[in-house]
């Protein structure tokens, strides 16, 4: 009997676990270990976050579905691994922390003869004097990032309407905590959804939206921008987010690097080296994302974390990080097997591995500071890489240690993004678009590196039903309900 | 090389817009194309698009007839609001008034990568907007308010800057009368429809007597439309003469429906 262990139960390791779970049967063992003992379709916590769903809409209990499922759940924390075990043993295995409650602090050694580090990334707010502590959330800001988190944001968000309605105006600052951060796009659909309630709360007028981003263009969203195609015209998304903004009287900052953060007001840097202020009342930053901390180990005990892991602290894959500067950048500098170099029985996924380059140009302020996304490897991408790297493992359990590895590149591979400006059966409205491929190909699409007949756009209310039914189809698919296997990732 | 300059309609998207990787000869050798072009055709800049380059490069020309070259720019902050008379080689000779931000930093490269950063206001800062817009694809049409984006349509359509005042419109009060033949010709329809189910011949000379002044009603509506309508398409200078066209096929098809309709009646319902 094999074992595969799953670090982390998020989109891309939820996925992973499941899939290997049923393709293994009960001849093997799938366990997963995840601090958390909720799963959470985080993009709905936009949703959340302008009280528009509830804590509760948005997640399930996991217990319940791995034991449907046959998954072996420990609700702890991956501290460490020993990828070719220790003094006394030969056999691999992870080092664990208990979350759950009455075995909280207790730990466990897990051999293991697969891993998946699926673990997502550590929230660091502590990148940024007062947007927070390490992986907490400071108290000058909210964030969208957790059910805790978005809820805490609509009771923020609810205390502002209140204030605008007794005649006090208010300024709304949303967008990214530093430099270095990606998912631009969840701070989009929520600066819209703010948008979208104030409207509704009869109260835009006393309200001045602003955001702030480290993009060097409106659009960029991580990906460089995008060219969508739509009824004919190919609109950039610059063009197409500029005139979203200006529509919607929403100011925008960017090239930025918040700095600092302190009671109702941001400092940053500009890519052009000017340092500026802005107040707000209410704000939501996200934080730049970081490894989650595991540290590795060798047999004699000798610390072999940066054998295994990136400066970052994320894991090690069969990409080219020797690719240097942008020029050299290639599609080809992406992962495909999601293996890592040293260790044959180590993959990752979604987050947690770590990408050979940013996707956007890179830039960098007179004063040497990097300002600019970093690659967004979160949603459509991240199922596909944890459904991808489950196959494998299972192939190799199942087929034996020669079997061919299955391929994910974000350099083959497309993605659909819903993003939502407005919550409304009737009145709601969110941009569709797709990307292929998601990392730019200029050798096979030159110009633009991407193909423009399947990279498109349009917003409307067809993209808040859509949006509104993805919600539904994968928290049905997340719980393993009927047919769930049918549900694309 | 002096390059032809793209014109409108080539669409100025989709392939036309993506950061410079490699300085190398080639690039150097488009920025020299950009500034022969510049010169030749006595314009205050081009974009790389305009001469059929998918690069983001602009070189504009300086007062003192230098050339200011910029690569991968980007704008990163904008203050104020300015709105003038923009004229640009893609739309010919045309002009639109645009509103613009009056200062702007932005950031580009020079032809060695070296990245740098800039600050202009006024008319540098509207040129500079200007030949940016076009490297994320877009033009002018883009900034342009409805009205005048409506009124610039109506000139490229044209191929002049004249300001047309008036255009033809595509709904007329006649409309009003068209409506009200086939308003009447469906309830002829339903009395005729009735009419087949009934027997008594009282009520079948009451219905067909209706039937026959509903008929005379929608005849004078389509005798007032036929007039009515060439007398109102004549108030409006831009409606070219298609439309007596459309006048005449309208009365023509109320009046076939009309006869039809009676017809079938007079020998189907008619008791007299």
């Amino acid at each position: 009997m094999a074992r595969l262990i799953v670090l982390g139960g998020g989109v891309s390791g939820h996925t992973a676990a499941t899939f290997a779970a049923k393709w293994l049967g009960s001849a093997h063992e799938v366990v997963v270990v995840t601090p958390n003992a909720k799963w959470n379709w985080i993009p709905s916590n936009i949703w959340v976050g302008v009280g528009q769903m509830s804590k509760e809409e948005v997640t399930f209990d996991l217990a319940p579905v791995y034991a449907k499922a046959g998954i072996t759940y420990k609700q702890a924390k991956a501290v460490s691994l020993n990828p070719a075990g220790n003094e006394s043993s030969d056999k691999p295995f992870v080092t664990i922390e208990f979350t759950e409650e009455g075995r909280a602090g207790e730990s466990e050694n897990i051999e293991y003869d697969y891993v998946i580090n699926a673990t997502g990334p550590k929230l660091n707010f502590g990148a940024t004097p007062g947007l927070g502590l390490g992986d907490k959330l400071g108290e000058y800001t909210v964030s969208v990032c957790t059910p805790d988190h978005a809820t805490h944001a609509a009771d923020e968000l609810k205390k502002c309407i209140k204030k605008m309605k007794a005649g006090e105006r208010q300024k709304f600052l949303i967008g990214t905590g530093h430099g270095l951060c990606t998912c631009q796009g969840a701070a989009f659909e929520y600066i819209f959804n703010i948008e979208h309630e104030l409207k509704k709360a009869g109260v835009r007028d006393m309200a001045d939206l602003k955001w702030i981003s480290n993009e060097s263009f409106l659009g960029d969203f991580g990906v460089g921008g995008l060219h969508m195609k739509s009824m004919g015209f190919a609109v950039s998304s610059k063009i197409f987010a500029e005139s979203l903004f200006t529509e919607r009287n929403v100011d925008w900052i960017i090239g930025a690097h918040v700095n600092k953060v302190e009671a109702g007001k941001v400092h940053y840097e500009l890519l052009d080296g000017d340092m500026g202020e802005e107040e707000f009342d209410f704000s939501m930053l996200i934080p730049p994302f970081a490894g989650v901390g595991l540290k590795a180990y060798g047999k004699d005990s000798a610390d072999i974390t940066d054998t295994i892991f990136a400066p970052n602290g994320f894991l090690k894959v069969d990409a080219n990080y020797g690719a240097g500067a942008y020029e050299n950048w290639k599609a080809s500098d992406w992962p495909q097997t999601y293996q890592n170099p040293t260790y044959a029985n180590m993959f990752a996924c979604g987050i947690a591995f770590a990408p050979p380059h940013p996707i956007s140009k890179p830039m960098k302020s007179p004063n040497g500071t990097p300002i600019g996304p970093t690659p967004p490897r979160t949603g459509m991408p991240s199922g596909i890489i944890g459904k991808t790297v489950a196959h494998s493992i299972c192939d190799r359990i199942l087929k034996g240690e020669d079997a061919p590895l299955h391929e994910a590149s974000m350099a083959h591979m497309g993605a659909a993004c819903v993003a939502s400006a407005g919550k409304g059966l009737f009145n709601g409205t969110a941009a569709a678009m797709t990307i292929y491929p998601v990392v730019p190909d200029f050798d096979k699409y030159p110009g633009t590196g991407r193909d423009t007949e399947y990279t498109f756009g349009e917003i409307g209310l067809a993209g808040h039903w859509i949006k509104h039914i993805l919600h539904h189809l994968f928290m049905h698919k997340a719980q393993l309900r009927v047919g769930w296997t049918l549900i694309p990732e | 090389m002096i390059k032809e300059i793209i014109t409108y309609p080539t669409p100025p998207s989709v392939e036309y817009s993506t950061d410079v990787r490699v300085f190398n000869e080639e690039l150097f050798s488009l920025i020299e194309d950009l500034k022969d072009t510049i010169s030749v055709n006595s314009l205050e800049g081009l974009v790389a698009f305009q001469i059929g380059n998918h690069f983001n490069v602009v070189v504009v020309k300086k007062e003192d007839g230098s050339f200011f070259e910029l690569i991968n720019p980007r704008i990163i902050t904008k203050k104020g609001n300015i709105v003038g008379i923009e004229k640009t080689a893609y739309f010919g000779g045309l002009s639109a008034e645009v509103k613009r931000y009056d200062k702007i930093s932005i950031v580009y490269q020079d032809r060695d990568s070296h990245q740098h950063s800039l600050k202009a206001e006024g008319a540098f800062s509207v040129l500079l907007q200007r030949k940016i817009d076009y490297t994320f694809g877009a033009n002018f049409l883009n900034k342009l308010s409805s009205k005048e984006k409506a009124r610039f349509e109506k000139s490229l359509e044209f191929g002049s800057d004249i300001a047309i005042s008036e255009t033809c419109p595509t709904t007329f009060k006649r409309d009003y009368l068209v409506k009200l033949a086939n308003s009447l010709i469906i309830v002829i329809a339903i009395l005729f429809f009735v009419s087949l189910f009934v027997d008594d011949k009282t009520y079948l000379s009451e219905m067909w007597k209706y039937q026959l002044y509903t008929s005379f009603g929608a005849l004078g509506v389509n005798i007032v439309y036929f007039f009515y309508a060439q007398y109102e398409g004549k108030e409006f200078a831009t409606c070219s003469s298609c439309q007596i066209g459309n006048i005449i096929g309208t009365t023509v098809i109320s009046l076939v429906k009309l006869t039809l309709l009676m017809t079938l009646s007079y020998f189907l319902v008619n008791p007299l």
